[in-house]
């Protein structure tokens, strides 16, 4: 019985991770003990900045989850424009994709066959 | 306690079910008894799996025959074949029962408080433990008609709970879809397994496993039931009904689902492993899983990391993780006849698939719950409509966190364990699935970040401002997924070594599956 996972390449022992992260963090928190810890709360010090303008309300300053990653479904968006499609929620569609599945698979093992 | 034990396969399914028609005569008397029955009657289950694996572990394939003299005689005299209705319990049947039982039983902890508010608790908690006997039997049974009756009742059931809350009409149509999908899966098993019995006179699965000669209906039955399961198990492009279904139904029945799912995973693996085993296309068929595995995964998280609906954000990433499994069993079933393979990388794939199995069972068991939580208390499920809740929610964002790390595949917890399994070995047999799943896994972790960014951090929007904590019950169910998940990140090897090991050694070795019925003839 081993503490450790062992994949045939190499180990993943999480207990020496654990302590590797440790170490690592005392040393994080001994370099910001060394940072400035003057500031009152409440003031102006531990404001909001934004380059002098007027800090937005709550929810206007939010980024939303439907704003997120805009880029990344920009440069997607024809793939995106493809596979959204292909989810109808109609469940006459879903029964389509299994008879499509259940056909193709079928086709393959025969031809795998039919090599053999 | 040997007595319990030599009873203990019969009695998981038949006290969910006992207690399942109790409970709306229980719950007319008194609502807090009839949850102390169900929860202390999950309990005892809980504890009646724990003490069946460890004699299975120990002691090897339990069977358990109903009506025969002797549980353990598997042909009755005169006969040359099993008849009865026999359980067949091995390594990775207890596996499969120790995730129903943790789960059905956090599942039902969670309802104490989530579902006071809801009519016809009775009926809830009838539906709930007949899906778990359903789900239990699915896990248990050695004969495939039996198998085909509890995916009935898992499914039926299951359908049911998807849309028991009536004021919501989302809930209905997941459910109508939910039944829809899984008549068609269950009647096409039902197809598949009247081709083998037309054949070979036989339905008990060592025995079919025994006389199978891979003829042409044996090649249709074999696609008809890997399309039904991988269907129902939300193998993509089979998939869409997940995150109709997953979304909409109250989150401790979510939790129950994915684990009827992981039954279907189960069947699938049943079939290819120790129903047909090595007379199978091996390479083709493996092939076959892998391929939709590979499309579980990439199309499952670019769907998620688009959702703005957090439940189907989780669910489009259940299809991802389901992803996951089927490449590490696809690649063990590929390279099944080659025992130099298989020892150096297949049972290491299946060991990690296996132990993803367990692991996806908790993360995401815990982001549903955590998911369920939120609505709860804001009665939305939209991110656009969530901010700062972390403030107020504390418990539950740390939750949330921990599941979400745990999906993403970052170390040191349970998702990183069983990935790092899956992608040594799987780079082994194709370098390119380990490079689509390490891609994957880190999209995984985006997806995380919007949601948990966008629910729980930055300031605290006004209108949540008077929001609290959930109620302890509540509480109480995602701190047992959490600390499952604290612990079997941090001592993965021992996990291995209990549980997930000696259900991959079941799952390749289908003599000692074969010899546990067939070598009892008189």
């Amino acid at each position: 019985m081993t503490l450790i996972v062992e994949s045939g390449y190499e180990f993943w022992n999480p207990i020496i991770w654990l302590i590797t992260f440790a170490v690592v963090m005392v040393i994080v928190y001994f370099f910001r003990k060394r940072g400035e810890a003057k500031y009152k709360k409440g003031e102006d010090q531990t404001q909001i900045f934004l380059c002098g303008e007027e800090v937005p309300v709550a929810e206007q300053r939010h980024v939303r989850g439907g704003n997120a990653y805009w880029g990344f479904f920009e440069t997607l968006k024809e793939y995106y424009d493809g596979i959204v499609r292909l989810h109808t929620g109609v469940v006459n569609d879903y029964v389509v994709w299994f008879v499509a599945v259940t056909a193709i698979s079928a086709i393959i093992l025969l031809i795998a066959e039919l090599v053999r | 306690m040997a007595t319990l034990i030599e009873h203990s396969s019969i009695l998981i399914i038949a006290v969910p079910l006992l207690i399942a028609f109790l409970t709306p005569l229980i719950g007319m008397a008194s609502k807090k008894a009839r949850n102390s029955v169900v929860v202390v009657g999950l309990a005892f289950v809980a504890f009646l799996v724990f003490a069946l694996a460890r004699d299975v572990i120990l002691n090897g394939i339990h069977i358990y025959t109903l009506g025969a003299t002797s549980p353990s005689l598997a042909i009755p005299e005169g006969t040359m074949v099993p008849v009865r209705i026999i359980l067949e319990v091995d390594g990775v049947s207890v596996f499969m029962g120790i995730v129903v039982a943790i789960v059905s039983l956090v599942a039902v902890i969670y309802s104490l408080s989530a579902m006071k508010g809801e009519t016809g608790q009775n009926r809830f908690y009838t539906l709930l433990l007949l899906m778990v006997a359903g789900t239990f039997g699915m896990v248990f049974t050695g004969d495939l008609f039996n198998l085909f009756v509890f995916l009935e009742i898992t499914s039926i059931s299951g359908a049911a709970l998807i849309a028991f809350r009536t004021k919501f009409a989302d809930s209905q149509e997941g459910g109508f879809k939910y039944i829809v999908v899984s008549a068609i899966a269950s009647l096409m098993v039902l197809f598949a397994i009247s081709l083998l019995y037309a054949q070979y006179n036989l339905l008990n699965i060592g025995a079919l496993a025994a006389a199978m000669q891979y003829t042409m209906l044996d090649r249709i039955a074999l696609v008809i039931l890997i399309a039904a399961f991988a269907m129902k198990l939300g193998g993509v492009p089979m998939h869409m009904w997940i995150s109709d279904t997953y979304s909409v139904a109250p989150v401790s029945i979510t939790v129950l689902l994915i684990t009827a799912s992981q039954a279907s995973m189960y069947a699938l693996m049943r079939i290819c492993f120790i129903l047909y085993g090595v007379t199978l296309d091996l390479a083709v068929v493996g092939w076959i899983v892998i391929a939709i595995g590979i499309l579980g995964m990439f199309i499952g998280v670019t769907m998620a990391v688009r959702q703005t609906d957090i439940t189907r954000l989780i669910a489009y990433n259940c299809v991802c993780e389901a992803g996951f499994m089927l490449i590490g069993l696809g690649v063990g079933l590929a390279v099944l006849g080659d025992r130099t393979d298989l020892g150096t990388f297949g049972t290491t794939a299946i060991n990690g698939a296996i132990f993803h199995m367990i692991n996806h069972a908790l993360f995401e068991g815990l982001l549903f719950l955590v998911a369920g939580a939120i609505f709860y208390r804001i009665g939305t499920r939209d991110l656009n409509q969530m901010g700062g809740l972390g403030h107020t929610m504390k418990f539950t964002a740390g939750f949330f966190l921990l599941g979400a790390l745990a999906s993403s595949g970052l170390p040191p917890f349970n998702g990183f364990a069983s990935k790092i399994l899956i992608y040594e070995s799987v780079y082994q047999f194709n370098p390119i699935l380990t490079i689509i799943g390490i891609l994957v896994s880190i999209i995984t972790l985006a997806v995380f970040i919007k949601a948990f960014f966008s629910a729980f951090t930055g300031a605290l929007l006004p209108k949540y401002e008077d929001i609290k904590e959930v109620p302890k019950t509540m509480i109480a169910a995602m701190t047992i997924f959490a600390v499952f998940i604290i612990i079997f990140g941090l001592f993965p090897g021992l996990i291995l070594d209990w549980i997930v090991r000696p259900a991959t050694d079941a799952l390749v070795d289908q003599a000692s599956y074969i010899n546990a019925i067939m070598g009892a003839i008189p």
